[in-house]
């Protein structure tokens, strides 16, 4: 047996990804009448934790969100929520509930997805279990303004990332987008909500930027986990920002849950002399992504994955040939849980001296 | 009164240092292991150089690259810091203008460098794993109880090179270990290993990439015979092997020194600094980032590994 | 004019198609090109011909049909993505057919099984004979012939594997993908090893997949890859007549990768697990192999 604390009360917890976890939080903690944990930032010994206990050859998700789960069980949680996505991701939660148990944890698992596809139906009984007292009209109501803060969130973030590599005074960015994320978190309706977001997007575009009209721009693509979470990816976005470039990503929650859907058929028609079909999560959107970035002026295309992620590996060589096609400069990074982050380093300057060098 | 740049490259296995002068010619250069410790490692190179540089001149310019190229730099008050990758293909030209493929491989780090018109179009590198590097040839040679500096020669000799599994140094080693067994002479067992090493480059590094002539191969493994035959029997093209391959980093960040508008005087008194780095696990939040701690002559002067700000305090 | 010829690559979906396209194709009096089993030189250029991380599978895959790109008229790749919502496939099974195009100049004939969109494998069937020129009703009779004649091979073999379960040696049953089993480097010797250690060796994807694709949800209740769920059906399906298991995946296989690890978690067996990278250091699989029989004669000694 483990050390977890003997807690009395229901206490939730799930894995994290980015600041996603503040909308998932809001939402929890307003359709039920139980405790959310608060979900400890992913640290060194979050993947230690995790890579200990996953399957060697499994991609690096898996161990961030083992990793996270297990220190979320030691700090008193007993009722875990784990989601999934369209690739082996939708198969973690059976085994990690598994993995757990064998370690002698006591705790509910919630697996919101059923044989890997999304299914209301059994969302619906599983929270019932959690809280008999669940309100589906309530959890509605909540759901909705949850969405919407996930859209405004990601808006925001867009613009944060078009325009982060040029503010004058360090971390104005930052701090004012963590501020309006708490903000977010206390609003009540919808309304609410839309004014806050209104109100610090404005103050947000009214940050000093120094943006030279001719700045580098470079799209980063690639697998959904690793581009979200900034641990996974070794901070990848600030290290790009600091050279002074600006960077378009299309991977985030809600383009996820509400326009993946439509869009995946068009990326498959734009790139159509590549691809004919579908290749698995997000693979054929990326390749259409590269074929966009190539035709719209981009200065470079950054492809970032965890290791082994399957549906990407059998992307990238299509990614290739495109940017070769197009003359356009390609750096490719898998990130595992004990990459090296000078060799990171040294890989995104060298890139940044060629692009910039090509410029010129 | 003539004017001096230096160039120092840090890898993880050598270090290398290179005085040029305002024609890009090396006046005196110095290659010495870093064994794991790169402070030291500079201290001797720079006590070396420094003996060796005529007395007439004055530096001008130091450029540090190389894996250690920033605790360096900062070390020696570099106004020159650069990847090592710009270094090599800056160096390179500055010898054979019309290169068009660049092929390296280091201790930890092996890349390719395409050039086109003298700007860097395309560039790779390993993916972040040993397999295939000088380290791991070296890591061999001592398992055979070879010495590295026979380790070419002894490969030419082989005439049937025994196939080696090396995409990964876990998997290589175990297969090395079992081909030594069960029999194989060792200089098919080296040849095997080099070529492995070659293809393995050609397979991951290399995937991909339009290799044109003139190709240059640099590095420490470019002194290696063995692999130098295999390069040239699998792309079935001459390879420039330049005398200085080795120091091409070196003289690249040299140039660049040179090249840089910051020109002061530098004295060479690295030797007699006391540079230190701590390591430590920061504790002011729950993040726990390993932080290094770099002090000159006891006082903080930078701070590296932080995801914060707080780290630095 | 010359017989079309058509080639097929002798790996990842010919082995859950074989007779059934050779039977059609057969009727359709169109000639077929069978790469040969996989040899050093199909390794090699698969090597070539893929990136570093992608499974030994699809590496050798493409070895096979860089050998086919210039001996036929079409290369067959069919891209399967389900046969239903909680029967998926592996993902390089929906990027196949778009790989092969972008890295290879070679005519691809290709067909698309969807099932939980009713792109059904007879749809398939048809569109490519249709493709070459051929009536649709002869393209459906042929089919039919096809399916009758491959279920009456695959009949055939559950009936083989359910005479093995009665032999006295011990039994070892074999969970791994076709691919991998029935390949020249990877799985077969394996294979011969065990043969040459007097074992029965019972490949569980020869049982009729019907039954053990249902009985996989005892070991496993959100499975959704159809071919994992019929190998590890086959476990529950034989688990009182056997002596052992042995795993045996490419790496690194993504569904093999949380599934073997789930299952190995719930079984009370002796198990093995075996996880062929490179082809080069199969030398240690023997060792492996002779070890874990000891082990469960002893574990048979004493019961």
């Amino acid at each position: 047996m483990k050390t977890q604390k003997q807690n009395p009360n229901i206490t939730i917890a799930f894995p994290r990804m980015g600041n996603y976890d503040i909308p998932a939080k809001y939402l929890l903690t307003n359709i039920f009448d139980v405790n959310i944990e608060d979900i400890p930032i992913i640290t060194n010994k979050t993947i230690e934790l995790g890579t200990r206990y996953s399957p060697e050859f499994v991609c690096t998700p898996f161990k961030y969100t083992i990793g996270t789960l297990i220190e979320s069980l030691e700090n008193g949680a007993n009722v875990l929520i784990q989601a999934g996505g369209g690739c082996r991701y939708g198969y973690y939660s059976e085994l990690q509930e598994q993995i757990l148990k064998d370690m002698g944890y006591k705790f509910q698992f919630i697996n919101l997805m059923s044989k890997g596809q999304k299914s209301l139906k059994k969302i619906y009984q599983e929270l019932k279990k959690v809280d008999s007292n669940f309100n589906p009209i309530k959890a509605l109501y909540y759901l909705i303004i949850t969405i919407k803060m996930v859209k405004y969130m990601d808006k925001v973030d867009d613009y944060i990332r078009e325009n982060i590599g040029f503010e004058v005074v360090p971390n104005s960015f930052i701090n004012l987008q963590k501020e309006m994320l708490n903000s977010f978190y206390r609003s009540k309706t919808n309304i609410d909500l839309y004014f806050k977001y209104k109100f610090y997007f404005k103050k947000i575009k009214k940050i000093k930027i120094n943006k030279p009209s001719n700045h580098l721009k470079i799209g980063l693509i690639g697998e959904l986990y690793t581009l979200m979470e900034p641990f996974s990816n070794y901070e990848l976005e600030r290290e790009l920002a600091s050279y002074g470039m600006s960077i378009k990503r299309y991977t985030n929650v809600y383009y996820l849950l509400f326009q993946k859907g439509r869009m995946a058929n068009k990326y498959v028609k734009y790139a159509k002399e590549y691809i004919t079909y579908k290749m698995g999560a997000d693979a054929a959107d990326n390749i259409g992504r590269t074929k966009y970035l190539c035709k719209h002026n981009y200065d470079g295309i950054i492809h970032i994955k965890s290791t082994f992620c399957t549906p990407e590996i059998g992307a990238m060589p299509i990614i290739s040939k495109i940017c070769q096609e197009h003359k356009m400069p390609l750096l490719f990074f898998s990130f595992d849980a004990n990459t090296s982050e000078v060799g990171i380093k040294t890989r995104v300057e060298a890139f940044y001296d060629m692009i910039e060098g090509r410029r010129q | 009164m003539n004017e001096y740049y230096l160039g120092v490259d840090i890898g993880s296995i050598s270090t290398k240092g290179v005085i040029i002068d305002n024609n890009n010619q090396v006046i005196t250069s110095l290659y010495i292991w870093t064994e794991g410790n790169p402070i030291v490692a500079v201290k001797k190179l720079i006590r070396e150089l420094k003996a060796k540089m005529p007395k007439d001149g004055k530096l001008l310019g130091i450029g540090t690259t190389g894996s250690a190229r920033k605790l360096i730099g900062l070390m020696l008050g570099a106004n020159v810091v650069k990847n090592e990758i710009t270094a090599h293909a800056v160096g390179t030209l500055s010898k054979h203008k019309d290169v068009h493929t660049i092929l390296e491989i280091g201790g930890q780090d092996s890349k390719i460098i395409i050039i086109d018109n003298g700007v860097v179009v395309d560039y790779s590198m390993n993916t972040l794993c040993a397999a295939g590097t000088g380290s791991f040839l070296t890591s061999q040679a001592k398992r055979l109880g070879i010495p590295i500096e026979d380790f070419g020669e002894l490969a030419l000799k082989s005439k049937n090179p025994v196939k080696i599994a090396a995409r990964c140094t876990v998997f290589a080693e175990s297969d090395l270990i079992h081909k030594a067994q069960i029999g194989y002479l060792k200089e098919d067992i080296i040849a095997g290993l080099c070529k492995s090493i070659v293809l393995n480059y050609l397979n991951n590094v290399g995937k991909g990439k339009k290799i044109r002539e003139p190709i240059v191969f640099q590095g420490g493994v470019s002194k290696n015979k063995g692999v130098l035959k295999y390069f040239k029997e699998v792309l079935d093209a001459p390879i420039i092997v330049d005398d200085d391959s080795h120091l091409m980093g070196a003289i690249g960040i040299a140039i660049m020194a040179k090249k840089n508008k910051n020109h002061q005087i530098f004295e060479l008194d690295a030797t007699d600094v006391l540079f230190e780095t701590k390591g430590s696990e920061c504790s002011k939040c729950s993040n726990n980032c390993e932080v290094l701690k770099i002090y000159k002559d006891h006082e903080l002067v930078d701070t590296w590994g932080n995801r914060c700000p707080k780290g630095s305090e | 004019m010359d017989k079309i010829k058509i080639g097929i690559p002798r790996s990842i979906p010919y082995y859950y198609f074989d007779k059934k396209w050779t039977y059609y194709f057969e009727k359709l009096n169109i000639e077929v090109i069978l790469s040969p089993k996989t040899n050093k030189k199909i390794i090699n250029d698969g090597l070539n011909y893929t990136n570093d991380e992608m499974c030994l599978s699809l590496k050798i895959y493409m070895g096979h049909v860089n050998y086919l790109k210039d001996k036929c008229d079409y290369i067959l790749i069919p891209r399967i993505e389900n046969y239903g919502v909680a029967d998926q496939t592996c993902t390089n099974f929906l990027s196949l057919y778009d790989l092969v195009k972008n890295t290879f100049k070679v005519k691809v004939l290709n067909y698309n099984i969807v099932l939980s969109k009713r792109e059904t494998e007879e749809k398939g069937f048809i569109k490519i004979g249709k493709s070459l020129g051929i009536k649709t009703s002869v393209c459906k009779r042929a089919y039919v012939y096809a399916k009758a004649m491959s279920e009456k091979d695959k009949k055939k073999k559950h009936l083989m594997n359910l005479k093995k379960l009665l032999s006295s040696k011990l039994k070892i049953l074999m969970v791994g993908h076709p691919y991998n089993i029935e390949d020249e480097y990877v799985g077969l010797p394996v294979l011969k090893t065990l043969e040459k250690l007097n074992i029965e060796w019972i490949n569980a994807y020869d049982f009729d997949s019907s039954i053990t694709n249902k009985l996989s949800s005892k070991l496993s209740k959100d499975i959704y890859w159809k071919y994992s769920k019929e190998l590890i059906g086959a476990i529950k399906f034989v688990e009182d007549k056997i002596d052992g298991i042995i795993f045996v995946s490419s790496f690194p296989c993504g569904p093999d990768s949380l599934v073997n690890d789930l299952v190995i978690r719930k079984i009370n067996f002796p198990y093995l697990n075996l996880v062929i990278d490179d082809l080069d250091s199969l030398a240690g699989v023997e060792t492996r192999l002779e070890s874990f029989v000891d082990i469960i004669e002893n574990a048979k000694a004493k019961s």
